[in-house]
Order: C-alpha cells, then structure tokens, then sequence
C-alpha cells in the first residue's frame, strides 16, 4: 500500500518561525516524494497545539487519509500527548505518529539560523524514516477493582482507610497485634502543643470499627499477593489459626506497618537490666496514659530524671527527627508532675524540625530543665557516665533514666516486602518511588507506603501521607472506569529466547516470569512501566520495547550519520 | 602546529538521553537559549538502559564520530535503578571497544539531572569539542578498509 505521511511544521509563534527557514524544511522533506511508495504531504503552521490547530490537524488526516504523522515542533516533554489525543480523535492509530523537537534541539540552541535549518531538516528526515517502521499499538482497556488493603492499623492506617472509605472505597484492615491504634494510641498527649490525644484517636479508632465501609481483621498477616494496579488478589491469614485464610480482591495496597525501636540492652555503653530504673521514651508514655503519673518501680515519684537522646543513632546511621521533641515533652511532664524534681537533658545534637519547637524548646529550659551536651555517655543502671563537649568528665546517680532509642523498622519489614515485592531502603525501611517527586508512591503501581514504615517521622506527617496514598489511589482507581495501561511495554521474541532469565533480574517491577513450558521470558504488559532495562540486557536480542524498537531507533540515528 | 582538515571537520555525534533527567535537562538549556553546538542529533530514550550494546556498535560501524549516553544521576532513576545497569554495561563497551581496537574515547555517558541545563550544555559542547580534536572515525576512511 503506499503510504501517505503528514510532515507538520510547526512555528511556535515566533519561537521556531524566527529561527529556522521553515520553507526549506518543506521543500526539503517533499523531495522524498516518490510515485509508487510514497507521498508526502509537508505544510508550515502557526501553532499546531492551539485548538484551532489541533482541529487543522484533525481534519488534514482525515482530508489527505495519511497513513503516518511527523511533527516538527517542540519538546515531546510539552505536547507528545496533546498529539497522541489528536490522533486518537482520527483514524489514524497515535503510534504512526511521531513528533520532532526543533524547537529546543535546534531553533532555540543552535544561534546561526542555516545551521539550525540543516539541523532541523535533519532531525525531520529522521522522524520520517522513523515513522514509517511505526507499527500500530492498541491500547487494552482493563476493568479495575477500586477496594483497598490497608496494612497495618495503626494512625497511618486508620488515617488511610478512613479516607478511602469515606470515598465509598472498601477497605480491608489488616492489624497483627489484637487492637487498633499502634503505638500512637498509647501516647497521653501529642505534640506540638501537647494537644490531649488519647480522646481523639479513640475516636477514630471507634469511627474505624463503626465504619460500613472498612472490615478490620485482627491478628492478621498478608500470606501473599499476585496482581497488578487494580486487579490485586491477597491471601490474608489468621496469625492465631493458620488454617483460616481469606481471599481478598482489591485494586490498591497501603502498607502502615509502622517501626520498631532499637534495643538500647544491645549497646556497648548502655547496660541495665529490667530491674534497674531504665525506661524508653515510649514506656513513659505509657506508663502516664494508663496511670497519669510517672513512678519507679518501687511506686515513688522519681526525684531526679536523666533524659539520654540519640541512643543507637551512630549505630543506625540516620536522625530519628521525632525524639527530641518526645523528650521535651516528658521532660516537661517531669516538671508538671514535681516542679521541683531534677531533669537533666543529654543530647549530642538537638533535632527541632518544627515550626512550634524551639519556642516550647525555650519554655521547658525556662522551666529549669538542664541541658547538657555531651560527646559521649555511658549507663551502668542509674549512674551516668559522660564527657561533655568541652571534655569535662561527669558521673551522677539518678533516680530514673530515659532513653530515646532510634526508630528502626518495625519486625517483619523484610518479609513484608519479599511478599508485596517492593525495595528497602538502606536503613531498612521500605524505599519509595523517588524521593523527591513521587515520595508515598512504590516501584510497584498500587502500592503505597505511609508512615514510619517509610521512614522515621511524627504523627503529623504520617497523617499527611496516609491522606495523600488515600487521594492517590482515589484518582487511580475510580469505580466503575477501566484503566488503559501503557502500551509501550516491552515483548518476548519467543523464538530469540534462549531462557537465561537475564531479563527477571534486572526488571524493577517483576513485569517478566518465566514460562517453565516453554522454557522462555514472558512480559506481563500490564505491570511493564517501558523503561527498556531488559532490551539492553537481553544477550540474544530476544526482547524489544514496542515503539522503541532497534530498527525504529536505527533510524533515527543513521541520518544523523548522514 | 599544523592540523589538517580540522577547521573542515564537523564530528557527528549521537546521543541517546533518557526521557526524565538528561532530555529534560536539554529542554531546559533549550529554553534557556543555550548555544550548543550542532554536532549532535538527540535520540530518545525512556531510560538510558534501554540502550543496549546492538546500538552503540551499529552506529559506530556506521559511521558516528562520538557516542555519548546520558542519563539520571545515580539513585535518581525514575525507574529505580536503570541507570546502574547502564552504567555497568557502558564499562563493558568500553572493553568491547579496546578489544576491537576502536577508540573507548568516542564514547561517553554522563550524569545530566533534569535541572542541569547548563551542565548538559556544557557536557554536550566539551564533547564536541573532544571529538572535533579526535578527528573523524577511522571507519569513515575508506583506506582501512
């Protein structure tokens, strides 16, 4: 069939018309005019992504029946997909399209206007000879499940599945221990301004348990997962009765697992027992939201308090960013319960991220908590060791030491993500997408991360990635609406495969198994993101990236050879 | 110092930048009305590892007088870890081009972040100017052959 291609130029407003001979581009391109395989439709104008634009395109194809498009404009980066939309309002399939960017590879960077033109034209050609080893790609429209495993239940959980399902959204609840809330639940006050929090997080927690919405399963572990964004299946077991397993079907998973805290008893320099007057910042916590008041465990208030920050921190090699202010907070608690009792802050570097801290930080030092910054300190029991900064040895017996021990991934991390199929960050916790622009989001479509189970962090920015995991995976998946996964995937030659499997190691997303009959690779297009990392490793050239294929980019490149 | 046919020379070189870092850090020297020299033609890729070996040896043979690849800084890949694979495969042509007894120095791959317009700018017209004082490719000149 001869093919007819549409070779759009467009000005850009003065931006590429001012730097490029347009002119010479179409007449240029219009010599590859040729009678029995091809013709070429080549036309200058003005602004091709306007909506006049975009209808002139519309009807060019249509008008003319191309069978391929080449734009020359700007970057893919700015109007790929405002193209791929016009085509797909045509006959003609969006990938027999393809747009040049002479606007910043040649009109804006290339200052001498007949060497931008040469370029420009050069570029062109390549975009013709390209388009025409285009093949037609369909998209495959998938029906989607939009209900959502939560995992974990504590705040970044309840925070999550509360805002799904008050979105109508079925969340499924999963929680290990016997009772919602996590560690959290377990605090008398939060901060910045020691807000009472015991009322407010029973309060969801109840709203959790009443809601229609969300079904919570205790003493529950994920067994497994298969599946893709939107089409997830898990296996949910019992941890009390093994037998007792459920299936569930959903479209997105929230992981809240939450963190675990380093043993302190580990540590060279810290040694106590269980009978000695040694606490974490977390047992004090507790201890005041059962009883409302701090004691020894001979039931006296303490009259002298050590508060020992950054325990494990060299150890872990990160700040755990939420303890000092925990600390100042006790301490103040100290000073509440006794005005007159010592409290003595050891702290090496002081963390005080927010906005509120260092005005309470000033408020408890005004209070007559001592701060006292050391080099190194040592524990045996109650008797303290230290050397302050400007190596001053010291030793005090106290009547009660709190430690704050850094936050570490909660137990079971690296299980958890064996089975869900995500990365660990070097610390341990689970790795996000990118840490910069997509930071509650996983390697995996459908798969987030909330909460300390990414990372140390306080209450309220564990709450504000549960509502943003929720929001996202609202504007994923929304009842009802199929979702068109990417078609620029990677495929199996299945006749170049030699079975080596290079592929399924250096896939980010799992996207490739392994047919066993077969004895070959196999790409699950819906989980293929169309990076290409297995095309450059493939050693038998058994793998290509749809619409990045070897003959399509030799074209491209072998007129830049010319 | 006499260089022949150096005033006369225009290298031709091929780079092949990753869609997310490298290719939106030369759409930003573009708006930015950076002059880059016109040696090179962008080829596009969503990932730098998608370039594979089969590329990089067809073009040289065909003719290009630098190669350059370029893409996220390491950990920066928008697909996690791309980047690191290319970077060992880069270490592999690099032998693959000693051993063939070509010129590992046509080739190049640098780390150009999405908000590195002036350093993608400067790799690319160092580079030109790197292969414009290599000369042209021998493969280009037909005596060899």
């Amino acid at each position: 069939m001869k093919k007819k291609v549409g070779i759009y130029i467009c000005q850009c407003g003065p931006n590429i018309a001012d730097n490029v001979d347009i002119d010479k581009i179409i007449e240029s391109v219009s010599a590859f005019n040729d009678a029995d395989d091809l013709e070429i439709v080549a036309k200058p104008y003005g602004l091709l992504c306007s909506g006049e634009g975009k209808d002139y395109l519309k009807q060019e194809i249509e008008e003319n029946g191309l069978t391929h498009l080449v734009i020359g404009a700007c970057s893919p980066r700015d109007h790929n997909n405002t193209f791929i939309g016009v085509c797909k309002e045509t006959s003609l399939n969006p990938y027999l399209y393809k747009l040049i960017n002479i606007r910043e590879h040649c009109a804006w960077i290339i200052h001498d206007k007949d060497k931008a033109t040469e370029k420009a034209i050069q570029y062109i050609r390549g975009g013709l000879r390209r388009v025409l080893y285009q093949s037609e790609l369909f998209e495959n429209k998938l029906d989607t499940n939009p209900d959502v495993l939560v995992i974990g239940g504590g705040i970044a959980g309840i925070e999550a599945a509360l805002s799904l399902a008050d979105a109508d959204r079925q969340v499924f609840l999963i929680e290990k221990t016997d009772r919602l809330g996590g560690k959290a639940a377990t605090f008398k006050t939060v901060l910045p301004k020691q807000q009472d929090a015991v009322e407010a997080i029973q309060l969801k927690i109840q709203t959790v348990q009443d809601h229609p919405h969300i079904q919570v399963m205790l003493n529950t572990r994920l067994d497994r997962i298969i599946g893709f964004l939107g089409n997830f299946e898990a296996e949910v077991r019992s941890i009390d009765d093994a037998e007792k397993m459920t299936e569930l079907k959903i479209g997105a998973m929230v992981v809240a697992s939450g963190f675990s805290l380093y043993d302190a008893s580990t540590h060279p320099d810290f040694i106590f027992s269980g009978d000695d007057e040694v606490y974490t910042a977390l047992q004090i916590e507790q201890m005041i939201a059962e009883k409302n008041q701090v004691t020894t465990r001979s039931g006296k208030a303490p009259k002298s308090v050590a508060m020992i920050h950054c325990v494990g921190r060299e150890e872990v090699g990160y700040c755990s960013q939420i303890c000092c202010n925990a600390m100042i907070k006790l301490a103040a608690r100290f000073k509440t319960q006794s005005p007159d009792t010592t409290v003595k802050v050891f702290f090496r570097d002081l963390c005080l991220p927010h906005q509120d801290d260092q005005a309470f930080y000033n408020e408890i030092k005004a209070q007559g908590v001592e701060f006292v910054r050391v080099n190194r300190i040592a524990t045996e029991g109650s008797q303290i060791k230290f050397t302050t900064m400007d190596e001053n040895e010291g030793s005090e017996l106290f009547d009660m030491v709190v430690l704050a021990p850094a936050m570490i991934p909660a137990d079971g991390t690296p299980d958890l993500a064996t089975k869900l199929g995500i990365s660990l960050h070097e610390t341990g916790f689970f790795q996000e997408a990118h840490q910069a622009i997509n930071p509650v989001a996983t390697a995996t479509d459908g798969i987030f991360i909330v909460g300390t189970a990414h990372g140390p962090r306080g209450i309220q920015a564990t709450l504000l990635q549960a509502q943003a995991a929720a929001s996202k995976i609202r504007v994923q998946l929304i009842p009802g609406e199929q979702i068109v996964p990417e078609v620029r995937v990677s495929e199996t030659l299945e006749a170049f495969c030699m079975g080596c499997k290079t592929c399924l190691e250096v896939c980010h997303y799992g996207a490739i198994v392994f047919d066993e009959d077969k004895g070959i690779s196999v790409v699950k297009e819906a989980v293929c993101r169309g990076c290409g990392n297995c095309v450059g490793s493939c050693p038998s050239g058994a793998i290509q990236l749809k619409h990045f294929t070897n003959p399509q980019l030799y074209q491209e490149m072998i007129e830049a050879v010319q | 110092m006499d260089k022949p046919n150096q005033n006369e020379f225009k290298p031709k070189i091929v780079g092949f930048l990753c869609n997310w870092c490298t290719y939106a850090a030369a759409d930003l020297a573009g708006s930015s009305k950076m002059e880059i020299d016109s040696a090179l033609t962008v080829i596009r890729v969503m990932c730098s590892s998608r370039v594979d070996p089969n590329l990089i040896l067809t073009i040289y043979f065909n003719g290009a007088d630098g190669i350059l690849i370029a893409g996220c800084h390491p950990g920066d890949c928008h697909y996690g870890k791309g980047n690191y694979f290319t970077r060992r495969r880069y270490a592999q042509m690099k032998q693959v081009f000693e051993t063939l007894n070509l010129d590992p120095g046509r080739l190049q791959l640098s780390w150009i972040s999405a908000a590195e317009g002036n350093r993608y700018a400067e790799v690319v017209n160092a580079f030109t100017e790197k292969i414009t004082a290599l000369g042209p490719n021998p493969i280009n000149q037909s005596s060899l052959f």
